[in-house]
């Protein structure tokens, strides 16, 4: 057995991922641990007999006259901002983009938690764990991400399905799947709100509370703040049961 | 008629990871007609957007973002992945029955199980690896990306990358030993149970598992 609080560093080091300091302190450890040693051999073996009978297949020559073919009858899309070629605009539109982004920074990152939630619901990714135990599941992110994630109970019996680790723009967030009543999707996007703005095209005061309602194609979001966390609830559900189902949780 | 600059910047950037991409892509939707469409429909996204690639960037990385999403969003086998994911999952055998025990020669390399299986049958193990940790082998094991670039290829944090690798490299471990043991390589597969509570990894493997336990009785340890 290898020292199992050295394993992920270890793992890292026969991945060639390690540098200065960090590759020092475990080629230190190896040189006094046979045991981990020996693991950083075998796996370092394992993985180049593996490459060795994973060679890579010929490009079939269909595929190479089709591609040449298709991108021959296509045009790069225009460069978005091709008045920017223009000397004289330049100092202008440098100044404009300047005023509306320092505007539109907030606005921005509010869309960045609805993007990944809508984009983590589309995709159906697997599920880092699964089961239909919430409090199991809200219990694995721990140490994963920087606050304590809690998966509410969702009106007229959601279950839990699994969760997955997910990104918000540099942080990590939890996003939390479970089954609705009727058999749709709903997914929980669980994030540290600092930084983020929370609006919507539509609010609403429910039981107090703001939530933010949106839609994206085929899907309603509704996002909202519970004890110092955002949250972003994506359901294949119109805005009113997607409501009801989002209040239903104040209660707990 | 007169190319455009952006095209030949293209065909010089990028065409030449075409083999990495059609092999990532064979191996990803696991036919090659979908391999095909696959690439080829990166190809034309990437050549569509191809102004929004920064010169001088990683350009094989940028073309394997866009690999991954043509794949999760068109070609992924939504069926398969559901029966797949349990919590555990463990091989069976141990790292050394792989490579053999080794003085760093490797001359044992040949007697061990790796050394005595063909590339079919490490193709059809990984073929049967759950797309994402499939996918992060691929791309460490075989594509040499840093599990910064995969964080970036895979939209996920560096610390979920090094967890689906270690996880994909179990996996496929796992099923390297079943196909030994369906072909014959090694006679029996010890408990599943060494130790630390293993779960079958999908119910396919575990069926078979189940089924060559049944027929074959007790197994007395592999040879090799």
């Amino acid at each position: 057995m290898s020292c199992p609080n050295l394993s992920a560093s270890v793992r890292a080091y026969v991945d060639r991922e390690l540098t200065g300091f960090d590759r020092q302190a475990v080629e230190q450890h190896l040189a006094g641990c046979p045991s981990c040693a020996r693991q950083v051999h075998l796996e370092g073996r394992f993985k180049a007999a593996v490459r060795a009978h994973l060679p890579r297949p010929e490009v079939p020559l269909a595929l190479k006259l089709r591609v040449k073919e298709v991108l021959g009858t296509q045009e790069i899309a225009p460069r978005r901002w091709p008045w920017l070629s223009y000397p004289r605009l330049v100092p202008a539109a440098a100044a404009f983009l300047l005023i509306v982004g320092i505007t539109s920074t907030v606005r921005q990152s509010q869309s960045m938690v609805l993007e990944q939630a809508q984009r983590s619901y589309h995709a159906e990714m697997p599920m880092d764990i699964t089961g239909s135990d919430c409090g199991l599941i809200a219990s694995w992110f721990r140490g994963r991400v920087d606050f304590p994630v809690h998966a509410p109970a969702l009106g007229g019996g959601a279950t839990c399905q699994g969760g997955r680790l997910v990104n918000v723009g540099e942080r990590p967030a939890a996003y939390l799947l479970y089954r609705g009543p009727t058999g749709h999707r709903v997914a929980l996007l669980v994030f540290d709100p600092r930084d983020q703005a929370f609006d919507g095209p539509e609010r609403r005061v429910v039981n107090g509370r703001e939530i933010y309602l949106g839609s994206g194609p085929g899907i309603s979001t509704a996002t909202y703040r519970d004890r110092g966390l955002g949250y972003v609830v994506t359901a294949d559900l119109d805005e009113e049961a997607l409501t009801r189902l989002v209040t239903t949780s104040f209660g707990h | 008629m007169k190319r455009r600059p952006l095209a030949v910047d293209f065909e010089r950037e990028a065409l030449p990871h075409l083999s990495a991409l059609y092999a990532a892509g064979l191996r990803m939707t696991r036919n090659e007609k979908d391999a095909e469409d696959l690439v080829q429909d990166t190809l034309l996204r990437a050549y569509r957007f191809f102004d929004t690639f920064q010169a001088g960037t990683n350009c094989k990385a940028w073309l394997f973002r866009i690999l991954t999403n043509v794949f999760c969003n068109n070609y992924r086998d939504r069926e398969r992945e559901h029966v797949v994911l349990t919590e555990a999952e463990s091989s069976p055998a141990n790292l050394e029955q792989f490579v053999g025990g080794g003085g760093a020669d490797g001359r044992d390399v040949e007697t061990a199980l790796l050394g005595r299986m063909v590339s079919g049958d490490v193709e059809k193990a990984l073929a049967a690896v759950p797309s994402d940790f499939r996918m992060a082998v691929i791309l460490a094991d075989l594509e040499d990306f840093s599990y910064k670039e995969i964080a970036e290829i895979m939209d996920c944090p560096a610390g979920t990358v090094m967890s689906r690798l270690f996880r994909g490299r179990k996996i496929l471990q796992g099923l390297l030993h079943d196909y030994a043991v369906e072909q014959g390589i090694i006679q029996s597969q010890p408990q599943l149970s060494e130790g630390d509570g293993v779960a079958p990894v999908d119910m396919a493997a575990y069926r078979r598992r189940r089924d060559q336990g049944r027929g074959s009785g007790q197994g007395q340890g592999e040879a090799g």
